[in-house]
Formats: structure tokens, C-alpha cells, sequence
């Protein structure tokens, strides 16, 4: 028996490897398919050669070497792996909506890795998500850039830890609302927004005053200068104004949009992208001259008042307008489709195959800092991709495998029925939260229950 | 008192004013005080530590101390003797962290002023400076039902937030007695937010965690200053940091509450983050992390507790479709694998003991029994239950064993641990004995009915088969027993083992017998995975001859004998 084990662990060694491994790299050559590089134009009949999840050779005719799986995907077409700049999938808590900033806290802490939802977002060919902090406060959480390595058991296995460090921050009715009027605190409008965060900076600016003096002070002898408290809120805010982390800024209107501008001008501050912004295509000049872009619904809005005025053209004003701009889910269904959204900016502003990819590829890859890795393909870069049957903006595109790091972690044809990583040993039926509806906005998720403890009147709208 | 003193009436009154006068008497009316602090029990069949195969003894204790241990031990005329001939003797069981006599505090009041953004310490569930000693009772009905259950000690933790407060350890003595071995164990940790106030989430509770120890190290360091130099500002640590102080400084571990994988992998990640000691308890899923807890060197405290069956015996077994039966078998494999995970902790050396909370003291005889089927040896099982409970406590010294000096707490059975019919007759807890109700056997004279069934066909299938398999690997083989209980087949098998040397064994699954075939199903641990084995072959008289099949793998015949049958009374 005792050999049996061993000659089956051998049989199924990448199995067991899967569960025991760090970060898993894989090796693959993907033959004779359309390949849309989004940076390098379209390449006919052509091969990529991914060795240990890295792209080395892009070309025809590549054989693979020894070991080397290939993949005949002649008719095919094969792009960089989708990237959503603004999800919630495969995160325990979204909101820690109990004070206005909340800087010091980290999404990376509440990663779940069995999360189904990166499955799913795996199926619809996405490989990085931004799992972001909601939008409850003005400075919410700090992100985490995920890998969907579906499979692993370890949280840190599938946070992509070669990201920069990014962070939430929110406008207008959510946080007005939540603290305003929920609470009875600042911001109550949105020039408390305003005033809220130049505090915030201001107070981080003492902070960090207050530690150089200690540090300089604390060797010298007979010092008597006692260390300041500790504060990893205002230590984060220190850390924005140094350059050292993007904001991700949720807004809508276009008047909030320009204060955040002048916000970060004032502050010296350059590493801003913003969400949603529906109304961007007002400010476009001032999005793409003082900042990283906006990411932005194809064609989504009038679900709150501060959403109604809007147009399914902003996604390609902005672009004609020169920010980056990317298209995102921010919902566990749309995550699933995002190659659909993309196509929209086709139907609504004309943009070309190569613009409206790189809105779920190589933009989003800006935004979050990792375009050198991710976001197109390109000998030495992540071997992130997906195959698709049918052109990925077609409306009849259906993603087909998708790898991350050159390993397949979905296949359309060994789509395993039940693919739930933790099944509990005493129930029978998965429980069903009525809450949970997975077509909602996340970005206010948690919220409610902050609420129904003492003023669950104010929560309305979903969003 | 009032009430019933207008109840009692005049005779009432006049005996209740006896009474109390007499209690300040010398003797002891009541007759509830002990004649003597001194037993014996005497040649017992005595297991003086987890793997000690057991021996004749006299053991002498007195006021709480054991004073020997052995065949010739001479006993003092003051010496109540406990007849032991046909009794085992245990060690005493160590609850390594529980909730047993422990009422929840109140809520604090929220004032006015309050915002909940900068909730008080207090309100928002931040109390390490609160203590078990002040929310715990001695006389609660939870602390009897585990004495009952074997405990003598146990390590209490206050209930409450995020930081509810420290620790105590607890005798399971004499509740009038004063039972605290030691105050301030721990610092007890929960990933508990607090509703409606910060920190409101998970996510809260780990950020407010790191705040809390970051500016506790720093108030050290201010204090520090403060007594070592003039012209320094006064520090003014709060309760909170105050209270925190010995977990920076690692005099105190912190006992941090984490039942799921990924609660551990949390609480892990913050320890290594900030280098605290640090020891997990409650733990429900831990099959996943077992490597990364042996590799942090952290102890653990298991839940002494396994997930109900009530969903596993739910399963119908008709009229369901494919899809149903699927998701049957994810639950059925998540159940067995839940009962293999203490037997997976042994095997990787991992130091473990129990904790009590939220379990059900009337089910550890049970539990135990199911964690020992499912692969933990015996030897563990009551290192769990002793020795490793006091070493992870620091109490190793004075508990935990049978031996001359340590604390006098035993357990006294009627059988050895472990065994379906074993029953506990006395537990000694802290040097006072209390005794328990045994129920007797009822004898059975099995009814005709009962006997093991040569079967309506005439095939003999219980006993012991030894079989071998030949597989591409070379050949191999064990024992399988197979008993009919109440009808159904059940048993074990034993097989090489394959993570090294020695013989393995698992429990037999649906097992059935139709006409001259036999089938079952066995579950084998290899490389972190489970695979499931099945075994299916024809009886001819003491013959078996079939196949042995692992998934993915394929099939390979397998024989076997009936080497000792099982007679037929």
C-alpha cells in the first residue's frame, strides 16, 4: 500500500504540488492563434512561448521545448489578461465605515481566497482584480492588487505583492451620508469632504514633523523629546503625500472631481486615478493633465442623485481627451463580462480594437502601477492570458482558458461543476444571505450592518 | 432572605436562627465538611502519564498534594481509602483555555458625548485590564458538568470584545474554596468587532490590534525615559496599555480565539508581524494550516469538539439527482476529513491541548472516542487531555502527571479511557473527591437474533481477514475486521502506512454484503490529500478474492482470508 501511495502521489504530483506550493509558475506554448498584443498590434496565425510565468517568445513557428505543453489555438484569438481597477471580489469585509478616514486599514488583512467570485472573474478571462476598500468613507482602507490564483489556500498567494501600494478614498453622497447624516459628524456636505481631507493631510504633515524630531532627538544624549504616538491612519496619509501610494478616488460629479484636483495640487500629490467619475467627461482636460486617469461603467448610473447626469460616450471622451482610462466592474456579475464592456466604447465613441482592449488591460495596468508587469503581451511580462473562441469585443466571444503566471486556472472544458474551494462539514445547503445580492454595487457593503445596530433608517439606495 | 423569612413562619424562624448561630460553632452540623484532606485509593491499576501502560499503585494524596505513588506506600491512620482493585487512575484533565463559570460583563454605557469613530476602550470591547478571576463563578453548573467530564483545571478566559481581559487558572475543587492556581495567564484576543462603533469589521479589529501594540511598546519606551531622566514629560499609559504591557514585553502570551483556517493564517500573520507569543485556541478548520502552525512553533488549543453528524445523516440515499449527490459526497468528504484533523496534528508533532468553549461537556467521551477512530493514538489523545495543556500553560512542574509533589487531581474510571463502556467514578480535583454515579451494564444476553449472522445466505463475514494487494508497486497487505453492529456493518483496516513506517488504520465506510460480494470503502491520508480506497471482492467459505481500486489510479486484485472468525455464541 505503502509503495501504491506514493506511485499515485507521483500520477497526480501536480495535485498535490497545487495545494503545497508557494506561487505556482507555469510553462505553455499557445500555437497558432490570433494574438491581440494591445501594445504591438494584431499578430495572425501567430505562437507565445510562456516559460516559468513569463512571456519568452512571441513569433510563428516556435516549437515548444522539452516539457512544454502546447496549445493548438488555431482560430483563436488570445489577449492579455483582463484587469479590473475597481472590484470587491475575494474580500471578507469591504467597509470599515466607522470613522471618516481609516487609512490604517488593510484590505490585504481580509483577502479570502476561496472567494468563488475569482473563479467566476477567472471565467470571464479577468486575472487581476483591485480588491478596494469601500466607499463609506473619505479615506477608506488600503487595496489589494490581486493574482486570481484560484486554488490557493494562502491569502498572500494570490495578492500580487510586487503591486504599489494603493488606496481608497470617496466623495459625495456615500460618505455625507454615512457620517453626515448617519452619524452627526463631519462631513455633513461636501465642502466638509473638502475639509476633511486637507485636515487629514495636515495633521499627517505634523505627524511625520513630530516623528523626524524624535528620531533626531532620541539619540542624543540626556534627550528628553518622548515619541509621539503611533498612528498608522496618519503614517498613511504621510505615505500619499511622499508619493509612495495611488489613491483611487470613488466620485461622480464633476465640481467634486475638480476640488480633488486642486486638493492634490495644493498638496503636491501626483499618484491619483478616480473611480466611477460619471461626470468626468465634463473635467477630461484637467482628469488628464493633472492625473493618472479615471476609471469608469461603460453604461451605468441613475441609481443616486449625484449619478443621473451621465453618458455612455464618457469612457472615449475621456480617452480622446488624453487620460487613461479604463473600464471596471465594481460588481461581482459585470466582472464576468468586462470584454463586453470594453465594446461598448466601440458602439458609444468609435474607439478602435486596440483602444477599447486596452481600456481592461493596459490602462487599468497604469492605474494601478503594474503596467510594466501585466496589461499586454510582451516578451517579459507576466504570462497573464486568455483565449478566446470568437474576438474578445464580439458579442459572441466566449473566453475559453485563461492563465496567470502561464498556469491555466480556468478551462472551459474541464469546468468542474462544484468549484468551491471550503465546503463546511455540517451544512447541507450552502446558507444564503439575502443581502448578498451579487449583481449590487459592493462598494457599500458592511455599511449596513455598521448601520442596523443604531440608525438603520438612512439606508435607502443599494449603492 | 426576606421572603422567605415571611414564609418560614415561627418553627421556621427559630430553626433558620439555630442554624446560623451553629455554623459559627466548631462542629459541623451540616455534616457536609470533610472528616479528613488524606485518601488512598488503593491498588488501582494507575496510568501515571500518557503512555505509561499502566501498573498496580496505591496512591496517597493529602490536602491537594499527591504524596506517593507505588506498590508500598504505607497509609496513615487518617487515610480514607477508596478501594481501587477493580478502578483506573488517571491524571486529572487540563482545560488549556475555556468558558466554564464565566458570566459576560455588562455592557458599558455609552454617554452623551459619544462618537462612535473614537468609541472609549471600554465600550468598544478593548478591556485587557479586566481579569476571569472577577466573572467567574466556582459554583456554576458549567463548571460541574466538566469536573464531571474528567477536568480538575482549567485555564479560564473572560468573555467580552476584541481584548476581553486575562486569564486565570482555575482548581475544579471545592467551589467555597479559594481555586486559583494563577491570575494573569494570558491576554485574551478575539477577531470580535464591536457593533456599530470602530473597529466595526475584521478588518477594524487587526488595524485597532497592531494600534494597540505599537503604542503600548512606545509608552514602554516613555516610561523608560520618564524614570530615567529629569525634565521629561509624565507619561500616561492607559488602562488599555497598561494592561498590554507583558504581551509587548512577552512575559504574557496572547490567547487569541481563531476557529477557522483563515482566522489562524490571521492571527499567524499578526504575530509574525509584530512578534508577540502567541497560542491559538478554538480551533474548528485547521486541516489546511497545520504546516504553517509547525513551522511559527505556535501551540494550539482544538476545540474539544466534532462537527455534528446531523447533516451527514441527513443525506437521503434515493430519489435525489446527480447533482445532489455531489454535493452529499463534498459534505461527507469534509465531515471525515474534519475527524482526521487531531490525528493530522500528532503526526506533525504539533504540541496541542483542548479548549472547552462552546463544547458540550457530555460529549468529550464521544468526541474523544471519534477522534481516536479517525486516527489519533491513545497516547496523544491523553497527552492532550494532560501533559500537553500543562506544558503550554507553563504549569508542567505541578501538573499534568501522577507523581509525589504535583497537585492531587485525578480522574477514576471504571475502565480504561477511551473504551465505549468506560464510565468515571471519582474525580479528584485539588484534593476533594467527588464521586459519580455508575450505571451498571446491563448484562447482555444477547437474544438469538443478535448473534453474528452466518448470514441468510451462509456467508461468514465478520471477523479478522488479513488480505494482501498486489499493486505495480510491489505487494502489500493488513487486517480488515468487520462486526455487525445493530445490523450494519462496520470495522476497521489496516494498511502500510504511506508516510513512513508501521501500519496505518481507518475506519471501514458502507460496508455492505450482497449475496457472496462484500464492499467497503476506506479513506487514506497521503501528501495532504484524502483519497477514498474501496475494497469489493466474493466470498467462497474463508476465502475472499477481488479488486482494491483508488481513484484515477485504476484497480488491482486483492486477496484475502478469514483468520479468526467471529464465534457465534
Amino acid at each position: 500500500m505503502k509503495k501504491h501511495i506514493y506511485l499515485l502521489a507521483a500520477f497526480l504530483g501536480l495535485g498535490v504540488g497545487m495545494s503545497q506550493a508557494q506561487v505556482q509558475k507555469g510553462s505553455v506554448l499557445i500555437k497558432n492563434a490570433t494574438v491581440l498584443t494591445v501594445t504591438k498590434g494584431n499578430l495572425e496565425s501567430s505562437d507565445v512561448l510562456v516559460q516559468n510565468g513569463i512571456i519568452t517568445q512571441i513569433g510563428k513557428n516556435l516549437t515548444a521545448p522539452a516539457g512544454v505543453n502546447a496549445i493548438d489555438a488555431t482560430g483563436k484569438y488570445v489577449m492579455p489578461g483582463i484587469i479590473d481597477a475597481h472590484s470587491h471580489v475575494g474580500l471578507d469585509v469591504v467597509n470599515e465605515a466607522s470613522a471618516p478616514i481609516t487609512s490604517e486599514i488593510r484590505m490585504k488583512d481580509v483577502v479570502n481566497p476561496q472567494d468563488l467570485g475569482i473563479y467566476r472573474a477567472l471565467a470571464g478571462g479577468v486575472t487581476v482584480s483591485h480588491a478596494m476598500h469601500g466607499s463609506a468613507n473619505l479615506v477608506g482602507g488600503q487595496n489589494a492588487t490581486l493574482k486570481h490564483r484560484w486554488g490557493s489556500e494562502d491569502p498572500a498567494d494570490i495578492i500580487m505583492q510586487e503591486a504599489p501600494r494603493t488606496i481608497k478614498f470617496a466623495l459625495g453622497e456615500n460618505p455625507t451620508r454615512v457620517h453626515g447624516r448617519g452619524n452627526g459628524i463631519q462631513p455633513r456636505s461636501r465642502m466638509g469632504v473638502e475639509a476633511v481631507i486637507r485636515n487629514g493631510f495636515n495633521e499627517a504633515i505634523q505627524y511625520k514633523k513630530g516623528w523626524e524630531k524624535y528620531n533626531l532627538a532620541k539619540a542624543q544624549k540626556g534627550n528628553t523629546v518622548t515619541p509621539p504616538a503611533y498612528s498608522e491612519r496618519l503614517q498613511t496619509l504621510a505615505d500619499i503625500l511622499d508619493g509612495k501610494i495611488i489613491i483611487h478616488c470613488h466620485s461622480y460629479r464633476a465640481d467634486e472631481i475638480y476640488m480633488l484636483i486642486n486638493v492634490i495640487k495644493d498638496f503636491n500629490i501626483k499618484k491619483v486615478v478616480f473611480q466611477h467619475t460619471n461626470e468626468g467627461f465634463k473635467v477630461a482636460p484637467e482628469i488628464a493633465e493633472y492625473t493618472m486617469g479615471a476609471s469608469v461603467f461603460a453604461d451605468w448610473w441613475a441609481y443616486k442623485m449625484e449619478v443621473y447626469y451621465s453618458t455612455a460616450y464618457n469612457a472615449a471622451i475621456l480617452q480622446k481627451n488624453g487620460a487613461i482610462t479604463s473600464i471596471n466592474s465594481d460588481s461581482a456579475e459585470l466582472i464576468r463580462h468586462l470584454y463586453h464592456e470594453a465594446g461598448k466604447t466601440q458602439r458609444y465613441g468609435g474607439l478602435t480594437d486596440e483602444e477599447a482592449l486596452a481600456m481592461i488591460t493596459l490602462n487599468p495596468a497604469k492605474q494601478l502601477g503594474i503596467e510594466d508587469k501585466v496589461g499586454s503581451i510582451e516578451v517579459g511580462k507576466q504570462a497573464d492570458l486568455v483565449i478566446f473562441e470568437g474576438h474578445p469585443l464580439s458579442s459572441y466571444a466566449v473566453p475559453q482558458m485563461t492563465f496567470v503566471d502561464g498556469v491555466k486556472y480556468f478551462d472551459r472544458k474541464a469546468d468542474k461543476e462544484d468549484q468551491r474551494q471550503f465546503v463546511a462539514a455540517t451544512e447541507m445547503v450552502e446558507p444564503i444571505f439575502l443581502r448578498a445580492n451579487e449583481e449590487a454595487h459592493r462598494c457599500m457593503q458592511d455599511v449596513d450592518k455598521y448601520f442596523e445596530a443604531f440608525q438603520g433608517a438612512f439606508m435607502n439606495g443599494k449603492q | 432572605m426576606n421572603k422567605q423569612f415571611l414564609k418560614a413562619g415561627m418553627l421556621g424562624l427559630l430553626v433558620a436562627g439555630w442554624l446560623s448561630q451553629s455554623a459559627l460553632a466548631q462542629s459541623d452540623p451540616s455534616g457536609k465538611r470533610r472528616v479528613t484532606s488524606t485518601y488512598a485509593i488503593t491498588n488501582a491499576t494507575v496510568f501515571k502519564a500518557p503512555g505509561d501502560p499502566g501498573s498496580k499503585a496505591t496512591i496517597l494524596i493529602k490536602d491537594g498534594v499527591i504524596l506517593g505513588v507505588g506498590a508500598a506506600i504505607a497509609l496513615p491512620k487518617e487515610a480514607k481509602v477508596i478501594a481501587g482493585d477493580s478502578l483506573y487512575v488517571y491524571p486529572g484533565f487540563i482545560d488549556g483555555a475555556g468558558n466554564m463559570g464565566i458570566t459576560k460583563p455588562k455592557d458599558v454605557e455609552r454617554t452623551k458625548d459619544f462618537v462612535s469613530s473614537t468609541p472609549p476602550d471600554e465600550v468598544a470591547g478593548i478591556t485587557p485590564w479586566r481579569m476571569a478571576t472577577d466573572s467567574y463563578s466556582a459554583a456554576s453548573t458549567t463548571v460541574d458538568d466538566w469536573r464531571k467530564a474528567g477536568f480538575t483545571l482549567s485555564q479560564v478566559v473572560p468573555d467580552g470584545g476584541m481584548l476581553p481581559g486575562k486569564t486565570a487558572l482555575v482548581l475544579l475543587g471545592e467551589p467555597k474554596t479559594n481555586n486559583f492556581l494563577k491570575v494573569n495567564t494570558a491576554v485574551a484576543a478575539n477577531f470580535r468587532s464591536s457593533r456599530g462603533m470602530y473597529p466595526a469589521t475584521l478588518a477594524g479589529v487587526m488595524a485597532k490590534f497592531r494600534d494597540i501594540y505599537q503604542n503600548t511598546a512606545l509608552v514602554i519606551d516613555h516610561e523608560r525615559m520618564f524614570a530615567a531622566n529629569s525634565g521629561v514629560k509624565r507619561p500616561q499609559a492607559s488602562p488599555t496599555h497598561t494592561a498590554f504591557m507583558p504581551v509587548v514585553q512577552k512575559q504574557l502570551p496572547v490567547l487569541f480565539t481563531a476557529g477557522s483556517e483563515l482566522e489562524i493564517r490571521r492571527a499567524l500573520a499578526l504575530q509574525k508581524e509584530l512578534g508577540f507569543k502567541l497560542v491559538l485556541t478554538g480551533l474548528e478548520n485547521y486541516e489546511s494550516v497545520i504546516d504553517e502552525i509547525k513551522s511559527s512553533g505556535t501551540s494550539v488549543l482544538i476545540k474539544l469538539q466534532v462537527p455534528d453528524d446531523k447533516s451527514i445523516k441527513a443525506q437521503k440515499a434515493d430519489g435525489i439527482t446527480e447533482a445532489t449527490k455531489a454535493q452529499y459526497a463534498r459534505v461527507k468528504e469534509a465531515y471525515d476529513q474534519a475527524l482526521k484533523q487531531a490525528a493530522q496534528l500528532e503526526k506533525a508533532g504539533i504540541l496541542f491541548g483542548f479548549s472547552t468553549t462552546d463544547a458540550k461537556a457530555t460529549d468529550v467521551q464521544k468526541t474523544m472516542k471519534t477522534m481516536i477512530d479517525n486516527g489519533l493514538s491513545s497516547k496523544a489523545a491523553l497527552a492532550a487531555l494532560t501533559t500537553n495543556p500543562a506544558a503550554i500553560l507553563g504549569i508542567s512542574g505541578m501538573a499534568g502527571t501522577l507523581e509525589k509533589g504535583k497537585l492531587a487531581n485525578l480522574v477514576v474510571t471504571t475502565d480504561t479511557l477511551f473504551k465505549e463502556d468506560t464510565q468515571i467514578k471519582h474525580v479528584i480535583a485539588d484534593g476533594y473527591v467527588f464521586d459519580y454515579e455508575v450505571k451498571k451494564k446491563a448484562v447482555k444476553a444477547e437474544p438469538a437474533s443478535a448473534k453474528p449472522e452466518a448470514a441468510p445466505n451462509g456467508v461468514q463475514v465478520e471477523g479478522v481477514w488479513e488480505y494482501t494487494s498486489e499493486t505495480p508497486a510491489g505487494s502489500s497487505g493488513g487486517e480488515i475486521t468487520l462486526k455487525r453492529e445493530n445490523g450494519v456493518l462496520a470495522g476497521s483496516i489496516t494498511y502500510d502506512d504511506p508516510s513512513g513506517s508501521g501500519k496505518a488504520s481507518a475506519p471501514i465506510k458502507n460496508a455492505s454484503l450482497t449475496g457472496k460480494t462484500l464492499s467497503f470503502e476506506f479513506d487514506v491520508a497521503a501528501g495532504g490529500m484524502s483519497l477514498t480506497v474501496t475494497i469489493s471482492g466474493e466470498i467462497n467459505g474463508k476465502n475472499m478474492e477481488g479488486a482494491l481500486s483508488v481513484p484515477q489510479m485504476g484497480s488491482f486484485p486483492v486477496k484475502a482470508t478469514l483468520s479468526s472468525p467471529s464465534q457465534a455464541n
